[in-house]
């Protein structure tokens, strides 16, 4: 009996990792938005929707999963720049607030806008054929998209990690400057580095989205749950972190997964007693620091 | 983030025939919205019209005194409003309390969770506490969702009715007569202004400012600057439970949505266009939003791209608000 | 612990004081003694960690060891907003005031802090008796004709004063000035330090300065910081004659 039950919660470990996989992907995107701008980005779960539509029209067009795959983040992405350049940009010599709440009501168009576009109704989302099927994972068949979804995010946090470390955009990112006379002095137009980082966060985000379609129903509304999981994945590992944002990813999709299996009533709960008791002991997350990536 | 222009008597202000009657409604402003309102109805295209501007416009009054007086953004007003109107429409409908005072205990309801969410969030960093109030309203909302037996689940409570409300001299048929179901809830409304009125002019009021002005200078002077803040959203929740424990009378259901973070969205456009730190602000918010989405709806289903849309504008171009940029305008 | 008498000669004493950064530290193993009722000044090149100093004994910080002892009471770690009530008020070392009031209001709702945190309920315009105390302490300072200027609007030698207006505001035993005359004009920075001399006859004042000719004058006592530790403590002219103070400020040694 107890071997069944062992390799079951293998099983959902995995599960876990899956569902963190995506979590990750949004939390690394906010983090990196807010090192750097100080933005906390509320069409975060819009740009994560766009992603899943523009891979909806791709796919569509290109009837090629891997094609929609690399190109939907870059589509998604250059939004992103043009919202950072003449929207949220104009913004940075007021408070705080002024940019979260400029993306507050971008969300609310973006939202409407795939709604004229798409309807209401959900769209369809195949698994592409390849990655279709269940895997002997030694423990027991698990589904071949969800260790993709695993494998792509731990190569984009590897990506990151090496862009962050190694060049000096990322040397900016880590000293989380907005100070333009700190910048000159490394040779490097601050504006360019706001626009990148806006650009990769919010393209990360379109990739998790494109990466979520097969897995779940894609509706203009698929944005503002995941907005609220991105927010409490990010308050549990620190806002700025990238640390913070990969452990607390898969930390919460682990804490969701495993309450599913036990106590399935109430595993949307979950993550929010995590957060409650990080709230409580940590209240600037496990890694939080002071907008610092790292 | 915006100063409160009230303090007209400071500000210079030309000679002008309007710059003087401003002066005179900004000094009594508690009367100035009150005979509003009271008039309001025979202004307003329909009498729906006129209930809802009275709920947003406390829900955006109470948001206000977070938002504008103190100048720290919770986006999660929603819970406050929600658990009000939850917790009255609860009271009548599964434990028959009588319509009064299961208005008091929505509110009771609703400052309580302000105390807990409150706790909780206070010691976050300023730019965070949008995220976490979210996070924390999204809490309430599944905790809710998860009440069916009370709450209804996804399909919200029904039957929160009052049929007639008897006020000795006279009897209101709730249901049929939306004219004194307005100036009902308007007394209710009435005495929660004034009350806001008097703990924004209290000392109180100017340690708010104060912090709003400059959080490490006020903690220097000797404000326990945490312990204030909670307080303030406690009292914020209060209004805000109100308003929600009036819709939930005033529409006999409430909806899950209620206590989604688009309802706290709400709060936080309609304090926006009004004029954060403003007095009028909220209530004026409230009615342009409001006439805004009648005027919209009649000629398309996507509202919502036209309000985020006007948001947008109003965040880069007008931050003041309406009723803001009106008394900067006049202030020069 | 044994409880220290109030019979200290010394108002507030820093014992073992060590802040750490991470990595780096600010200040290592400072123990000093300010007496009571003198104008003592903390001086040193920069970097020497007197802002360190300066913000552990004001609270803006704990140190990571040691004790602030305050009228024989170990206040360590109390949190800032406390040591108002405690006695103790500080000034900034970057202007801190409430930009959109009224000079009269800034120091008015520093006075409030005294009195009234949390009522709800009185109308602000019956507290006419802060709204004098507030007056006569702009008047103290010399900003009584910009009383109703918005303090944005005053000049930087201004605010500075309304600062002092506002420290003064809990009638503290204990005033902690950071560098007070940063970025003021020559004239400015005698009005200031006249101001100062003035304050030190009724209260005992702690000033944290770089600028050592300032001090030179109106010191009682001086404290060299150098590197994080203690250099050297004694009279102005201990110190003028002092070589280890000289080689760091000057350069140069006695032969």
């Amino acid at each position: 009996m107890s071997g069944i039950t062992l390799d079951l919660l293998a099983l959902q470990l995995f599960t876990g990792l899956a569902l963190g996989s995506v979590f990750v992907l949004l939390a690394v995107g906010l983090s990196l938005i807010f090192g750097l701008l100080t933005v906390v980005n509320f069409a975060h779960g819009a740009f994560y929707m766009v992603g899943a539509y523009v891979g909806v029209f791709l796919l569509g067009l290109t009837g090629n999963f891997w094609i929609s795959l690399v190109f939907a983040p870059i589509l998604v992405g250059t939004l992103g720049l043009a919202v950072e350049r003449f929207l949220v940009r104009p913004l940075y010599g007021r408070g705080i607030d002024y940019p979260l709440l400029l993306t507050f009501g971008l969300g609310l168009v973006l939202v409407e806008l795939v709604r004229i576009l798409y309807g209401l109704e959900g769209v369809p989302f195949d698994t592409p054929p390849l990655l279709r099927g269940a895997v002997d994972i030694g423990i027991g068949y698990f589904p071949l998209y969800r260790l993709f979804l695993i494998a792509v995010t731990a190569l984009l946090v590897l990506a990151l990690w090496l862009f962050i470390e190694k060049t000096s955009y990322g040397l900016i990112i880590r000293a989380g400057a907005r100070d333009p006379e700190i910048v000159r002095v490394l040779g490097v137009d601050i504006s360019k580095v706001w626009l990148i980082v806006f650009a990769i966060g919010t393209g990360v985000a379109g990739l998790a989205g494109i990466l979520s379609a097969p897995m779940r129903s894609v509706i203009p509304d698929m944005g503002s749950t995941v907005l609220v999981e991105a927010f409490v994945v990010t308050v549990v590992g620190g806002m700025g972190s990238l640390i913070g944002a990969v452990v607390a990813g898969l930390l919460v999709g682990v804490v969701v997964a495993f309450t599913s299996l036990f106590w399935p009533d109430f595993s949307d709960l979950s993550m929010f007693v995590l957060m409650a008791a990080v709230l409580l002991v940590r209240p600037h997350g496990l890694f939080g620091q002071k907008g610092l990536m790292g | 983030m915006n100063k409160p222009m009230e303090n007209v008597a400071e500000v210079q202000i030309s000679g002008r025939r309007l710059a003087s009657l401003v002066r005179v409604v900004a000094e009594h402003r508690v009367a100035a919205v009150i005979v509003f309102l009271m008039v309001f109805p025979f202004l307003a295209p329909y009498k729906a019209l006129a209930i809802d501007v009275l709920i947003y416009g406390l829900f955006a009054l109470g948001f206000n005194m977070v938002f504008g007086y103190l100048g720290v953004l919770s986006f999660g007003h929603a819970a406050f409003f929600g658990v009000g109107a939850y917790g009255t429409g609860i009271a009548m409908v599964h434990f028959g309390v009588p319509w009064l005072p299961a208005i008091f205990l929505g509110v009771l309801a609703s400052g309580f969770t302000a105390m807990v969410m409150g706790a909780m969030a206070i010691r976050t960093r300023g730019i965070y506490f949008a995220m976490v109030t979210l996070a924390l309203a999204q809490c309430v909302y599944y905790i809710i969702y998860h009440m069916e037996e009370y709450s209804g689940g996804e399909d919200g409570l029904t039957g929160v009715s009052v049929r007639t409300v008897d006020l000795g001299i006279a009897t209101v048929n709730m249901m049929q007569d939306p004219m004194g179901k307005y100036y009902i809830m308007l007394t209710f409304a009435a005495v929660a202004i004034f009350l806001f009125s008097r703990i924004l002019n209290s000392p109180f009021g100017a340690v708010l400012e104060a912090i709003r002005e400059n959080e490490n200078r006020a903690r220097a002077c000797g404000y326990n600057v945490l312990l204030t803040k909670w307080v303030t959203f406690v009292l914020s929740g209060l209004f805000c439970g109100l308003a929600g424990a009036l819709s939930a009378i005033h529409l006999s259901v409430v909806p899950i949505e209620y206590l989604h973070y688009h309802q706290s969205g709400l709060a936080v456009m309609m304090a926006l266009l009004g004029g954060m730190g403003t007095f009028f602000g909220p209530f004026i918010g409230a009615m342009a939003f409001l006439m805004l989405e009648d005027v919209i709806t009649l000629m398309t289903t996507h509202w919502q791209l036209f309000l985020g849309a006007i948001f947008m504008i109003f965040v880069l171009f007008f931050p003041r608000g309406i009723w803001g940029s009106i008394l900067h305008w006049i202030s020069r | 612990m044994t409880p220290e008498l109030v019979t200290d000669t010394n108002i507030i004493r820093a014992e073992g004081i060590t802040k750490r950064f991470g990595k780096f530290t600010a200040l290592n193993d400072v123990s000093v003694s300010f007496p009571r009722g003198q104008l003592t000044a903390v001086i040193g090149p920069n970097g020497a960690g007197k802002s360190t100093f300066f913000n552990v004994i004001s609270g803006a910080f704990p140190p990571t060891e040691g004790r602030v002892i305050f009228e024989g009471c170990d206040i360590t770690g109390t949190p800032q907003h406390a040591f108002a009530r405690l006695g103790i008020a500080k000034s900034f070392q970057i202007t801190n005031v409430f930009p959109e009031l009224t000079a009269l209001e800034n120091v008015r709702i520093a006075i409030q802090a005294m009195h009234s945190r949390f009522d709800i309920w009185t109308p602000r315009g019956r507290l006419t008796e802060m709204q004098e105390q507030a007056g006569d302490l702009l008047d103290l300072v010399g900003l009584r004709e910009h009383r109703t200027r918005h303090a944005e609007n005053l000049a930087h030698g201004e605010q500075r004063a309304l600062e002092i207006a506002m420290a003064l505001a809990c009638d503290p035993r204990l005033l902690l000035l950071d560098e007070p005359t940063a970025g003021m004009s020559p004239e400015e920075t005698l009005v200031m330090m006249e101001l100062i001399t003035r304050l030190a006859d009724e209260r005992t004042v702690i000033l944290v300065e770089h600028k050592m000719k300032l001090v030179m004058g109106i010191s009682n006592h001086l404290i060299v910081l150098h590197h994080g530790e203690l250099l050297a403590e004694g009279t102005p002219d201990d110190i003028r004659e002092n070589d280890e103070v000289r080689r760091v400020y000057l350069g140069q040694g006695s032969h």
